[in-house]
């Protein structure tokens, strides 16, 4: 009675929460304060509820049921210096935002081995917003895209040393994008999206210190429809409905995670996303048919993460380190997502506050390699130098059954 | 407590990467290499005149690319101060027979309607000005206006009929009798000189009817010549720039009509038109499907309507007093070899030759005559050719050589929109800096007034241009 009534409190909390978050940053990897603080490395170990994203069979090897929830804030900042097709150096800042994806985790043993959950956070997500009428008002003056994962996950520990896992993922997303159209007019496009994913992992304590997890989880093609509308309303421009087909690119991490002694553990992941998938971006207008593309044609890439927790007493002291390589090759870097090689560094602290509830609370800092480019597509037409950075603050609450 | 001390270990570190400050990256600078420009002068036509959708408006005349060049030179250090020029209020100048004001607007979605909405002209604004104007781009002047000192009423009446030459060479006793005189008593730095349009434009735009040929290029060759080379001896340390002429087969004016045309043409019948000089029964026919079809004008947009339909509209608008022989006004217009698509309406296989040949035998004068005087050539006619092959696009915005759709061209299909002035300034500019070895920034021209009016470029309608709308182009380059 006790439990089914935390159960009912923390899912209210999320749902509060998630209600007022918004997502920042294409591919979204914060998904815990305990896991951000360690540069994301954390398939192989997956030991708190954000097991249902890095790695479902985590849960596996977890005794008791839990609640962990929390959010990251991310304050980007980034500056583009151009067009060089003006001749020109002049600065553009972003407009500054502040985004929160969160992230919500229930979980339970149902048996001894067999353990359920569900989760919910923001995989994918993507906010600039630029002056309203700056050079490349007609590429972009704002993106906002919002995806929720609801994830339902069940583990099942084959083994004293050997678990899997599995999820399905209904996605839901928003969409705003707007733009200066041909004509002087000023295009919003206002859409919805839905779509379904499916993910699996395995964990596997090949010894006592060493653990090896790998998990995947598929690409979700999600399909958006809304409303395109145009200021000033011109009776030729396709005011109306649009629909578009965005597919949310694949992920899979390989992690091995060493307990080096009872106060220090350590793990290397590599994370593959297959950005591939993001060929083109598509919008058709019911109104005429007519539709506009962009062609993205991402790469697959990777990320490599390392990072471990130490403990101190009660206070676990946590650091990482991680390389995001872009997949965004030089003609294809527009405004919209102004990407490039990412050096992450993280720090946090975890700790206990009683026998079932704790904190976890992360910083993680991420300088974006400058990035020039000089041979953009003639659609985009945009060359110049891009420089990023962004700070993010996480925290979330656990509590232990 | 030591929780307090990892703490502030913690924030301290955060603070170092928050810290992180952004520095501007090396990236172009504006400047003149050392060079002092302070003072440049615009010699040229209706182009350079800021001339737009078939009129002259304070409006337009403000992103006329003489007027943007002056203020992309100030941002690299040039001291031009401000750059003057013969404003001529909104709506602008009037039609010589309606009295109107004769610049296109939209006038009706329906269609769309685009022409004249008879409204009051405006005037001129900027006559108190104690010295020649720095924009001297005259609508309408050929080559040979550039040295010619006859009085501007004489060219207001016919068969100049061109008032607007007493607009812009204003006081001529005063400022001096010609452009060339008034240009050079401003003692420019800068010149740029864009002249020679009119000897070719003329011949194409009336379906090589009025003048029945381009300025011959022995002629061309003479004053372009003279031209240049006078400008030169009279400013040997100015910085001297040319454009060459486009191909009028590159803009709107010729490319609009002919493919709605052979889309409404019924399965297997041919357009039935007058070739060059002809006046008579139809001696040229086409399915557009040829190598090189012939260009129908703008100036149709009110006849194509009107095809396969019995009728004699042209012979009435234009004040025949009988039909010429062989012809029959009961047959299906345009469709009939006896009611053909009249001469004035279309630039034949033949004329086109003739206009292509006289634009390549004009650019290599001008392209000589340039290097002999140490003056840049800016090749607006290579831009234009490959505008209309593959379009040009900067900054997000895609710019194409289709009319209205396509963003460069303003309402009559030969004048550049407000932001194609900008993209014609650009090449200036680019010219400049490679010549000069300058670095004057590009305009914005995401910064710049679009058109507003859309085509939609699949639909099966013609843009509807009233009779007699083309009047004042006429005048442009009318009879000499």
């Amino acid at each position: 009675m006790t439990r089914v009534r935390q159960f009912g409190e923390a899912l209210l909390l999320t749902l509060i929460v998630a209600s007022v978050a918004l997502a920042g940053g294409f591919q979204l990897n914060e998904h815990g304060a305990n896991a951000m603080s360690q540069g994301g490395a954390f398939a192989a170990r997956a030991s708190d509820g954000s097991a249902i994203y890095f790695n479902p069979a985590g849960l596996g090897f977890q005794t008791n049921g839990s609640i962990y929830i929390g959010a990251t804030g991310i304050v980007p900042t980034i500056s583009f210096y151009g067009p060089l097709q003006d001749n020109t150096n002049a600065e553009t800042n972003m407009n500054s935002q502040f985004f929160t994806p969160i992230n919500g985790y229930i979980t339970y043993p149902v048996t001894d081995r067999i353990h359920v959950g569900v989760g919910v956070y923001n995989a994918y997500g993507l906010g600039t917003e630029w002056p309203d009428n700056w050079s490349g008002k007609n590429l972009i003056t704002k993106v906002d895209l919002k995806t929720y994962w609801f994830t339902p996950t069940v583990a099942y520990r084959l083994m004293d040393n050997l678990s899997i896992g599995a999820g399905v993922s209904y996605v839901s997303g928003t969409l705003l994008l707007k733009k200066a159209a041909p004509f002087d007019t000023r295009v919003t496009l206002d859409m919805t999206a839905r779509g379904w994913g499916f993910d699996g992992g395995i964990d596997y304590k090949a010894t006592p210190e060493l653990t090896v997890g790998l998990s995947y989880r598929s690409k979700v093609k999600v399909d958006a429809s809304g409303s395109a509308g145009f200021v000033p309303a011109i009776p030729v421009l396709p005011v109306g409905g649009v629909t578009a087909t965005i597919t949310l690119p694949a992920t899979g991490y390989a992690g091995v995670a060493y307990k080096f002694c009872d106060a220090l553990s350590l793990e290397a992941d590599y994370q593959y996303i297959g950005w591939s998938s993001y060929d083109n971006l598509t919008f058709t207008f019911t109104k005429d048919g007519s539709s506009t593309s962009a062609p993205k044609n991402y790469s697959d890439t990777y990320i490599l993460r390392v990072g471990g927790e130490y403990l101190l007493g009660s206070l676990k002291l946590r650091g990482g380190y991680y390389y995001d390589h872009t997949p965004v090759s030089d003609p294809y870097v527009d405004p919209l997502l102004p990407d490039a090689n990412r050096h992450g560094l993280s720090a946090g602290i975890g700790l206990n506050l009683t026998d079932h509830l704790s904190v976890d609370a992360g910083y993680l800092f991420i300088k974006f390699l400058d990035r020039t480019v000089t041979n953009t597509i003639p659609a985009t037409s945009f060359d110049g130098t891009y420089k990023s950075y962004a700070n993010l603050f996480s925290l979330d609450l656990g509590y232990s059954l | 407590m030591k929780l307090t001390k990892y703490g502030i270990v913690a924030l301290a570190i955060a603070l170092l990467y928050g810290g992180c400050k952004i520095t501007a990256p090396s990236g172009p600078v504006a400047g003149l290499g050392g060079a002092t420009i302070g003072k440049y002068v615009a010699v040229g036509n209706s182009l350079t005149a800021g001339y737009q959708s078939n009129g002259l408006f304070a409006s337009a005349q403000a992103y006329s690319y003489p007027n943007l060049i002056a203020g992309q030179l100030s941002l690299a250090g040039g001291n031009v101060g401000s750059f003057q020029q013969p404003l001529y209020s909104d709506p602008g100048t009037p039609d010589a027979v309606t009295g109107k004001a004769s610049r296109y607007e939209l006038i009706s979605w329906v269609g769309p309607v685009i022409g004249p909405r008879g409204l009051t002209p405006g005037a001129p604004i900027n006559t108190t000005l104690p010295r020649p104007y720095d924009n001297l781009g005259i609508p309408g002047a050929v080559i040979f206006d550039f040295l010619d000192s006859t009085n501007v009423g004489i060219k207001a009446l016919p068969p100049r009929s061109n008032p607007l030459f007493a607009l812009v060479l204003r006081n001529q006793a005063a400022l001096g009798n010609s452009i060339f005189q008034q240009a050079v008593a401003l003692k420019p730095d800068l010149v740029t000189f864009w002249l020679g349009n009119n000897d070719v434009l003329g011949f194409a735009t009336s379906g090589g009817v009025s003048p029945s040929a381009p300025t011959s290029t022995p002629i061309f060759t003479a004053l372009y010549t003279q031209a240049i080379g006078t400008l030169r001896a009279a400013l040997p340390n100015a910085k001297i720039v040319v454009a060459n002429i486009p191909d009028v087969r590159a803009i709107p004016f010729f490319n609009t009509l002919g493919p709605k045309i052979a889309a409404e043409l019924p399965a297997g019948v041919a357009l039935q038109y007058q070739k060059h000089g002809n006046s008579g029964v139809a001696d040229g026919s086409t399915n557009f499907t040829e190598a090189n079809p012939p260009l129908i004008t703008l100036t149709g947009a009110s006849y194509a309507p009107l095809l396969g339909h019995p009728g004699g509209k042209w012979y009435r608008d234009h004040g025949y007093p009988a039909l010429p022989p062989g012809i029959d006004t009961t047959k299906p217009f345009g469709l009939h070899p006896q009611n053909p698509w009249p001469d004035a309406l279309v630039l034949d296989a033949a004329e086109q030759a003739t206009a292509g040949a006289s634009v390549q035998a004009f650019n290599t004068v001008i392209a000589g005559v340039a290097a002999a005087n140490k003056a840049v050539v800016v090749d607006i006619n290579g831009f234009f050719n490959r505008l209309k092959a593959s379009g040009y696009s900067t900054s997000g915005i895609v710019f194409t050589a289709d009319y209205i759709s396509g963003g460069t061209f303003s309402f009559d299909g030969v004048h550049p929109s407000d932001q194609g002035s900008g993209v014609v300034a650009n090449q200036f500019i680019a010219a400049m800096n490679s010549s000069f070895g300058w670095s004057i920034p590009f305009v914005d021209v995401s910064a710049l007034p679009a058109l507003m009016v859309p085509l939609s470029k699949g639909a099966k309608v013609y843009p509807v241009i009233p009779e007699g709308s083309f009047g004042e182009l006429e005048m442009l380059w009318g009879t000499r």
